[in-house]
């Protein structure tokens, strides 16, 4: 697979009371340094980056909420990196878009920018569950969005859900698959919610006032997703992922869970180049400071040993439904993750994978685990 | 001889006892201030800690009394407790007298009365110290009644002392020599001399601690040890001062120490007694017990890694611990370890903490076990300290285990809930005695190994701290003994095997099975804890396993979190005992045995 290219944009609307990404509530003067730096940062990169990441075919603005740029500030900094890093001549552009952004000239716009896919934002057609996630739009708004979208006629039009609020039931978090799939997409993110320590869940819940779902509960509910997707003729191909057809699957996602090269712009974005990963400053000011002096934006690197190739390989892959070739890792990376035998066998036998020749894939109670299946596999 | 007196001092804990034995030194000045240490007599930190004295220490003060003599006066120090309890009497047949202190605020305790007894045992002259008269809340007319009335002694014989402001210490040094009797003996008879203690030094070896009942020891001459039947030379003898002052001769009255080229604690036995080897005494003087260890538990270092350190730290401390037994032991789930033997409870206590403490040792203790007697089908006998070592239960035709005489001092109102204790831990022939107006003793024949597990602490809990203990060893009685297994995933985990009654053997199991369901985390399969007893299962327990472990999202900027997260992991799962399939984190072992040994 060819390289891609990851564009971090940090501005919201408002900061959502579960997010932990690096984000912030900039006005039009912020936004517009920020693209000068952005367009700046590419420039650094220039014709120097590593071979690694030259021929990239899939350009990704994520965030954040890139669609809070506008369009002509989006198109500049396309052009830039067209202009001045090795892209392909064709490449595959995702946007992810909040729906309060979509309207029928902003939809043209971004399809006149060479947007193939659009990701957007909608979290939940229920009303009550977007108040408690504390989004700005309310359900119609959520499904305009969608219909604007798949009416402008992008290539691809994912949304993305989020399940296992506390309180939830099968029945409701059913309906709203329900709803989503009603309006026809193409793809679906299903993001079960996970309340991080620095964000306002994470206080509240500290506090006693928020209540996590049961683990059981939150099994019992991923397992539905997947079983209700599969069968709605949405094939899962990871944890969170699901599409209608193969060709629908995120391009620029794939990467991450395929070990393939990829350059991350922007504000706490992670490159990998297949040997080494380095990230820039997370915050916008030291991310912005360092640009001003000259300098790639980088605050951290780190060469990866075989060991740890071996151990991310299988850790990202088993997070799909196609799982790990071994044969194939050993080929590609030259690499051959030592397998516990007696674990494997065991795995196999509680139905949390299965194997095929020299294939490991994970069964989707193993997916549910799968932030132990590589640790355990791993001898 | 007439101008020594050899005295001790019995209080009950945080009386104040270490504090007047550091105003008695002062006094004397028997230390320089610049090197003075508070508490000079506590030396080991774990005692200091704990308030209790484990190893006795010497000193002798030189005092220039008001009838213009000077006297040595000979402060024995003794050790607080019961598994202790041989060093206590090995300390007090060294005196003649003792200071009975007794806090002004608190008055007499239960221990206060334990000692008093144990001293009136050896027949040693009394003066009671009522000590804190500094205290707002001191009341000594109600301690000086209570001296009369739960002691017997004569209140207006009391010192009254503030330890800690140095108020009435002449008069307490006064009281040692007016009060208490010079010791007896003739110089020139047969060597007969008391070992009291012993300590190791890294340069001269075994340092002994003797009281010289009668003749004279002197160095250069040949000595013998009447029960271990060794000779030695004579190298040096003196004084204790803190540090040892040689002197030419130690004559009969005399406390001091003596050097003869002994290399290790082990060699000697406390309480043996020395005398000329070429001028023999007719016998040993009284007293003299065997220390046999009582109590047993491995001891295994929690990372594989350090068990060469354990080695050595374990032959290191025995060099001054002449108690402890120890030997190699594996287990298939905590690797190489020692079998260790104790003298109780609180002596594997010191142990364990002196090798963290001293050695910087991190250890994983098993259960505690006593030594039990087996008699086979085929009419072999064992003994049988260890649970992996038990026969199968087919080849068995009786079992023993050991029996204590336990003594329990309480104030009478404790007694209905002290024999319920007594009862639930098989207790049988239980009696009470009263040894004054409201005080009993209550003595119990109990298994030992009921008393290994918080006993002590549930003693106190029912007396609010005023029930004291002592035992002795009585016998070997037959005993319906059961080796209880835990089973993870149906494999046994050696290490938490133990030997117990069959009546206790469920209660047993099932605590085990709890605490390992409490600490064991889930897994991806779901794991069955049981406790058994042969092939029969008699309590069980399981830990679900866990269904969801993954995280929603994992993109660009998420894997080399991750990533560390898993090698993490993976380094933690390194220090996890795989028992079967199943990874047991240490602190699972550690919340089981701990629960019990630290009860
Ligand atoms: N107020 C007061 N406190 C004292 C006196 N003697 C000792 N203490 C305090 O009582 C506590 C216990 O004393 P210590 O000598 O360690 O008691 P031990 O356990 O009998 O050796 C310590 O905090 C001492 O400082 C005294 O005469 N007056
Ligand atoms: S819109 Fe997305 S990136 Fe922005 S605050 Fe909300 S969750 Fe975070």
């Amino acid at each position: 697979m060819l390289p891609g290219v990851y564009l971090h944009v940090p501005f919201c609307a408002t900061v959502c009371p579960y997010c932990d990404f690096a984000v912030l509530v900039g006005d039009g003067d912020r936004r517009e340094r920020f693209v000068a730096s952005l367009i700046r940062e590419i420039e650094l990169w220039g014709t120097a980056t590593t071979p690694e990441l030259v021929g990239a075919d899939t350009i990704y603005f994520g965030g954040g909420t890139p669609s809070m740029l506008a369009p002509e500030q989006l198109g500049r900094i396309l052009e830039a990196l067209r202009a001045r890093l090795p892209v392909a001549r064709e490449p595959w552009i995702s946007l992810e878009a909040n729906p309060e952004d979509v309207t029928v000239e902003s939809a043209r716009a971004w399809s006149d920018l060479g947007i193939r896919t659009l990701s957007l934002g909608v979290q939940s057609f229920d009303r009550k569950a977007l108040e408690f996630l504390g989004r700005v739009h309310d359900p119609d708004a959520g499904r305009r969005a969608v219909e604007l979208a798949l009416e402008a006629g992008f290539d691809s039009v994912s949304i993305d859900l989020i399940y296992g609020l506390p309180g939830q039931d099968e029945a409701a978090w059913r309906a709203d698959l329900e709803a989503a799939l009603a309006l026809g997409p193409d793809h679906l993110s299903c993001y079960q919610l996970t309340v991080h320590r620095k964000t306002v869940f994470g206080v509240r819940k500290r506090r006693g006032e928020l209540v996590e779902m049961p683990d059981d509960q939150q099994a019992e509910l991923f397992l539905f997703t997947h079983r209700f997707l599969n069968d709605a003729g949405f094939q899962g191909y990871e944890v969170s992922n699901f599409a209608r057809a193969p060709e629908h699957r995120s391009r620029h996602n794939m990467k991450y869970w395929n070990h393939t090269p990829y350059l991350g712009l922007g504000p706490s974005a992670h490159s990998y180049s297949g040997r080494r990963r380095w990230w820039n400053h997370r915050s916008v000011g030291p991310w912005e400071r360092a640009i001003e002096a000259g300098e790639r934006p980088v605050q951290e690197s780190e060469e990866l040993s075989d060991r740890q190739l071996a151990l991310e390989s299988v850790m990202l892959k088993m997070r799909t439904y196609a799982g790990v070739d071994l044969a194939e890792t050993r080929g590609e990376v030259g690499l051959d993750p030592a397998i516990d035998r007696a674990v494997l066998e065991r795995l196999i036998a509680g139905d949390l994978v299965v194997r095929a020749g020299s294939v490991i894939r994970p069964t989707v109670r193993g997916l549910a685990v799968a932030d132990t299946l590589a640790r355990d596999l791993l001898s | 001889m007439d101008n020594v007196r050899n005295f001790c001092i019995i209080a009950h804990i945080d009386h104040g006892k270490s504090t007047l034995a550091d105003r008695l030194i002062q006094a004397c000045n028997a230390v320089e201030e610049r090197k003075f240490r508070d508490q000079i007599l506590d030396q080991m930190d774990i005692e200091r800690e704990r308030g209790i004295t484990i190893k006795s220490n010497t000193v002798t003060l030189l005092y220039d009394a008001q009838d213009g003599e000077r006297y040595k006066l000979n402060l024995i120090d003794t050790p607080g407790h019961v598994d202790f309890s041989h060093e206590v009497r090995r300390s007090l047949m060294s005196c003649e007298g003792a200071l009975l202190v007794v806090d002004a605020s608190q008055g007499v305790e239960a221990q206060t009365v334990a000692n008093l007894y144990l001293a009136l045992e050896y027949d040693l002259e009394l003066v009671p110290v009522i000590n804190k008269i500094d205290l707002p809340s001191a009341d000594i007319d109600r301690v000086a009644e209570e001296i009369d009335e739960d002691l017997g002694l004569d209140p207006f014989e009391a010192v009254q002392t503030s330890a800690k402001n140095g108020v009435g210490i002449d008069n307490v040094l006064e009281a040692i020599v007016t009060k208490l009797p010079a010791p007896q003996g003739d110089p020139a008879a047969p060597l007969q001399a008391l070992i009291f203690d012993a300590q190791y030094d890294a340069y001269r070896g075994v340092v002994l601690l003797v009281r010289v009942k009668e003749g004279t020891l002197r160095p250069g001459r040949k000595i013998q040890l009447m029960h271990t039947e060794k000779e030695y030379d004579v190298e040096e003898v003196g004084l204790l001062q803190l540090e040892r002052k040689k002197d030419d001769k130690l004559e009969a009255g005399a406390v001091g120490y003596v050097i003869a080229g002994i290399k290790a604690v082990r060699d000697i036995a406390i309480g043996d007694t020395i005398t000329e080897a070429d001028n023999a005494a007719a016998e040993p003087l009284p007293g003299y017990k065997e220390a046999k260890p009582v109590v047993f538990s491995s001891i295994y270092p929690m990372s594989t890694d350090d068990y060469e350190d354990l080695t050595k730290a374990l032959d290191k401390l025995a060099l001054n611990d002449a108690a402890i037994t120890y030997e190699k032991d594996s287990s298939s789930a905590l690797g190489f370890g020692f079998r260790c033997g104790f003298l109780g409870l609180l002596h594997l206590d010191v142990v364990q903490e002196r090798l963290k403490r001293e050695y910087g040792l991190s250890l994983l203790l098993s259960a505690p076990s006593v030594k039990y007697r087996v008699l086979l089908e085929d009419g072999e006998e064992l003994e049988v300290e260890n649970p992996m070592f038990f026969p199968d239960p087919a080849n068995i035709a009786t079992t023993w285990e050991p029996f204590i005489k336990a003594a329990i001092m309480m104030p009478e109102r404790y007694i209905g809930a002290v024999m319920d204790l007594c009862r639930e831990r098989r207790g049988v022939n239980t009696t009470f005695s009263y040894l004054a107006v409201g005080r009993v003793e209550l003595t119990s024949e109990m298994p030992l190994a009921e008393v290994l597990f918080d006993f002590y602490d549930k003693l106190k809990t029912i007396t609010q701290g005023y029930g004291s203990f002592d035992y002795e060893l009585l016998d070997y009685r037959e005993s319906d003994l059961v080796k209880v297994d835990i089973l993870v995933n149906s494999e046994p985990v050696d290490a938490l095997a133990q030997l117990v009654h069959r009546d206790k053997a469920r209660q047993r199991a099932l605590h085990y099975c709890e605490k390992l369901a409490e600490t064991i985390p889930k897994q991806q399969f779901k794991i069955a804890i049981q406790g058994a007893i042969g092939g029969k299962i008699i309590a069980r327990s399981t830990i679900g396993a866990f269904r969801k472990d993954v995280t929603a999202k994992c993109y660009g900027g998420d894997i080399t979190r991750k990533r560390k997260l898993l090698e993490k992991q993976r380094e933690g799962k390194k220090r996890m005992k795989m028992v079967g399939a199943v990874e047991i984190p240490q602190a699972a072992f550690v919340a089981v045995l701990k629960s019990e040994t630290d009860k």
